[in-house]
């Protein structure tokens, strides 16, 4: 497989440092631009692991500013871009009719406005090289959307639909856009769960467990690799087989 | 006016080879629109390539879809945007 040069954000832990971790596994060559935020203790520990391979940035997704600076240094370095993964992501679960203003915009702002600024600061390298990957890690909650999570699952919809149409508008142009749909993946956005709720979803999992960052990672680097290139605006769900 | 038919012709060759035309930059003339009736038959995704090859290869910008409209009509609004745009930029 040839050197590709791949930006991920949300690096610091779960599905974004797996992601990482495969890409780096596959090709010793590949360079990978970990987007952090506020938490990157994980992402800086892997970028010493390979520091000739792997940088750690600072990078709002929120921010198209942030973005742009970010895109203009991976550039300026390495000449291209080839993958982008949006990954980055948070949750402010809560009822509706409990949600302040607040907990809807920036759910929206980070899981669905960073994945379409991310997409547009990337889009004109991809454009002159006439490839790229874009894959977007939505949810199965756009897909099954439970109570609690209206401003989650409505951006993580938003991410499958934006998905869809970028990839027929870029198709010609050798990128694709992909979506995952990951299900109960076992990452620190559980960790509060208790013994008992585990049991209770992994119970209505038919495969009766949680999945792991590294499997979603392992779809990631599929999309990624040359033998996926004609797969684009698909949406795949990994969650054990919940849906 | 020299400067002028070498820019046209940079640019006429500008769109061949990004957007893979099935015509050769000799055949494009000066006014013929980019699209719509009449036109080198382009649409909105090639038009996204002219906006990209024209910043990598000039460093011209277009901002918006606004300007796009405006800028990409024919080669002759291309190269005049291009010649204001060559314009303010310090001579080295």
């Amino acid at each position: 497989m040839s050197r590709q040069v791949i930006v991920i954000t949300g690096g610091n832990s779960g599905i974004g440092l797996a992601t990482a971790r495969a890409f780096l596994a596959g090709n010793s060559q590949n360079s990978i631009w970990l987007g952090v935020r506020k938490q990157r203790a994980g992402a800086d520990e892997l970028a010493r692991q390979f520091p000739q391979t792997c940088r750690c940035v600072l990078l709002d997704v929120t921010s198209a500013e942030a973005w742009k600076k970010t895109i203009g240094e991976t550039l300026a370095l390495e000449g291209r871009v080839d993958v982008l993964v949006n990954n980055a992501g948070a949750h402010r679960d809560m009822l509706l009719g409990l949600m302040p203003a607040n907990a809807w915009n920036e759910t929206l702002a980070t899981n669905l406005t960073g994945v379409f600024h991310g997409s547009q600061a990337v889009l004109p390298a991809m454009i002159s090289q006439k490839s790229g990957r874009i894959i977007n890690i939505a949810s199965l909650s756009a897909l099954l959307p439970p109570p609690g999570q209206t401003n989650y699952a409505a951006a993580k919809a938003g991410v499958v639909a934006l998905t869809q149409s970028l990839a027929k508008e870029v198709a010609r142009l050798g990128i694709t856009v992909n979506a995952l749909c990951p299900g109960y993946i076992d990452t620190e956005s559980l960790a509060h769960w208790s013994a008992e709720e585990r049991q209770q979803i992994q119970a209505r999992i038919p495969m009766r467990r949680l999945g792991r960052p590294e499997e979603v990672a392992a779809a990631v680097r599929f999309l990624a690799c040359a033998e996926a290139s004609y797969i684009t605006g698909s949406v795949l769900k990994i969650d054990g087989g919940f849906l | 006016m020299e400067q002028d038919a070498g820019r046209k012709t940079e640019i006429k060759r500008l769109l061949v080879e990004h957007l893979m035309l099935q015509v050769t930059a000799e055949e494009i003339s000066d006014e013929q629109p980019l699209f719509g009736p009449g036109s080198l038959g382009l649409d909105s995704v090639d038009a996204l390539q002219v906006v990209v090859a024209l910043d990598k290869t000039y460093g011209l910008k277009i901002p918006d879809p606004e300007t796009a409209r405006l800028v990409l009509k024919n080669v002759n609004t291309i190269s005049d945007a291009l010649a204001a745009f060559l314009a303010t930029k310090p001579t080295t």
